[in-house]
């Protein structure tokens, strides 16, 4: 077939994004929950509140920290990761900072903020998934931000350049097959501001190609965005309305 | 674990508005690097790399082992990184800190993800015995910006490392002594370089200042900040930048760009520093190390 990816997208189509605020009522402040694809991302947040360990008292500050489960059945193969596994900690980490830097921290001196996130299923994008998972449970906690951290994924689709020197489209949004066989990289940006908070890419490109990478990301972002933004304003709006009865 | 002191307020307002009129305390400009030396030891693999006061010691060292199961053609090739009080009284020892863990996943996406290292070619007998390669990073002074250090010096290491020599007949593996064969250097098919950014002042009508190779001092005062791997080729190995001040796209690209430059420099200095210790260590015998030819006028 010309021109479609082993799952009948074209190059600049993400995959179905399905997502839900309020998913777990009585013991988070904030939780929601997000389908991209087959990826399936839960996320509860905690807090403001008093922090659990004494070291992580900032005065003029929240501290923002970050767990991160795999659920043992998320991945092709069945692997338990413990809370030291590298990739743990890295997922915590980049999501911690990318946090850390949106939220208004200034406004809770001496407290913590939790988010936890369960990863129940992986097809590839998985860091993406769970920072807009954060994003729309902060905004259920109804912990102030700067604005919406919206991220997507994009693949270099092929290293062959053709013969005028124009490099093939990326692929936007990759699933598990793309991300393990082509270079891919995860952006973030904030709101609308074509901005980026949080790159990262592991494999290697041309450094001629990764601008083209980083731009349809940052498409991906905007359209990531609109519909996460459409889910918030109809919960807010449901919310409204029971009240109002 | 003791706290980092702070910076005092007019030492930050004086060190911001510098970097505002691109000035630095040491006299630097914004994308350069401090100094770069590269000491060896005695033996091969041993590397000790000063960036400025910042310190980094890296050591390979080789052993044979079996091959794991699923990897049987493949040799093996651990990392481990080791920051102790020695570097900066906030480091304890058997306590990694959250920088401990970035860094350590920074090299190990930088040198092993990226494939500097062929490890087909670590291989003796094809599911039996494996050479197992282990780099071990020694921090001894920090002075910001240990990454860039440590990725210098694992990958100057390596290529300075020499494995000896083996000979397999049937079921018998011989290892050759280096005074019996000389010992041959690494299969590296790429020299990545790690090169970090740090971000200064908000993006807001671009008085945003971006210096590489920050000082202890900056890292403490910076809002931001990302690494990027290139080699020589010009091929990105890893980019990451988590968090910190939000940047325009247009900017990372540039940094980017400025990265791959800086990369050739760093490049050429290792391979020179690296020529000059193998001219050292042949001193007096072999001529064809200097003439650069294999054959002898006779």
């Amino acid at each position: 077939m010309e021109g479609l990816r082993n799952d009948g997208r074209r190059w600049n189509e993400l995959r179905r994004i399905h997502c839900q605020l309020s998913t777990s009522s009585t013991n988070a402040d904030g939780s929601s929950y997000i389908e991209q694809g087959f990826t399936k991302v839960l996320c509860n947040v905690t807090g403001p509140a008093e922090p659990s360990n004494r070291q992580r008292v900032k005065q003029d500050s929240a501290t923002v920290s970050c767990e991160v489960y795999f659920a043992a059945f998320s991945g092709t193969d069945r692997i338990k990761r413990g809370r030291n596994d590298k990739k743990v900690q890295e997922l915590q980490t980049a999501i911690q900072k990318t946090f850390s830097s949106i939220i208004l921290t200034h406004l809770f001196a001496r407290s913590e903020i939790t988010i936890s996130i369960h990863i129940l299923s992986q097809d590839g994008g998985t860091l993406a998934a769970c920072i807009n998972a954060a994003t729309l449970a902060l905004i259920d906690a109804g912990i102030p931000m700067t604005d919406y951290v919206c991220a997507c994924t994009a693949g270099q689709s092929t290293s062959i350049f053709d013969n005028e020197g124009a490099s093939p489209d990326p692929w936007l949004d990759v699933n598990y097959l793309e991300e393990s066989d082509i270079p891919s990289l995860t952006v973030a940006t904030v709101g609308d501001s074509e901005k980026i908070v949080a790159l990262s890419m592991e494999n290697k490109v041309r450094i001629e190609a990764l601008e083209a990478m980083i731009a349809v990301g940052i498409s991906g972002c905007a359209r990531v965005r609109g519909i996460m933004d459409k889910e918030v304003r109809r919960y807010g709006k449901e919310k409204l309305e029971a009240e109002g009865e | 674990m003791p706290k980092e002191p702070e910076i005092s307020l007019t030492e930050k307002t004086f060190v911001l508005e510098a970097l505002k009129q691109n000035l630095r305390v040491d006299g630097r400009d914004l994308q350069s690097f401090r100094d770069i030396q590269l000491t060896f030891g005695d033996d091969y693999g041993f590397v000790d790399v000063r960036l400025g006061k910042t310190r980094v010691l890296a050591r390979i060292s080789a052993e044979v082992t079996k091959p794991r199961p699923d990897r049987q053609f493949e040799g093996m090739f651990t990392i481990t990184t080791e920051m102790g009080p020695m570097a900066s009284p906030v480091f304890e020892i058997g306590r990694p800190t959250e920088l401990d863990h970035t860094l350590s996943r920074l090299l190990e996406k930088s040198i092993r993800r990226s494939t500097a290292l062929d490890v087909e070619s670590l291989c003796i007998v094809t599911g039996k015995r494996v050479w197992s390669l282990r780099a071990d990073v020694h921090f001894l002074s920090h002075d910001g910006n240990l990454t860039d250090t440590a990725c210098i010096a694992v990958i100057t290491a390596l290529a300075h490392f020499r494995l000896p020599v083996v000979t397999v007949s049937g079921e018998d593996i011989t290892i050759h002594s280096v005074t019996e064969r000389v010992p041959v250097p690494l299969s590296l098919l790429h020299w990545p370089i790690c090169v970090t950014f740090s971000f200064f002042g908000e993006d807001e009508g671009g008085d945003m200042v971006c210096a590489i190779d920050a000082t202890a001092q900056e890292e403490a005062l910076r809002m931001g900040d990302m690494t990027v791997t290139v080699n020589k080729n010009g091929e990105v190995c890893q980019i990451s930048k988590s968090g910190g001040v939000a940047v325009e796209a247009e900017v990372l690209m540039r940094c980017a760009r400025l990265a791959a430059g800086k990369v050739k420099v760093v490049d050429k200095l290792i391979a020179e520093a690296l020529r000059e210790d193998e001219v050292r260590r042949n001193k007096g015998n072999l001529d064809w190390l200097k003439e650069g030819k294999s054959e002898n006028e006779r």
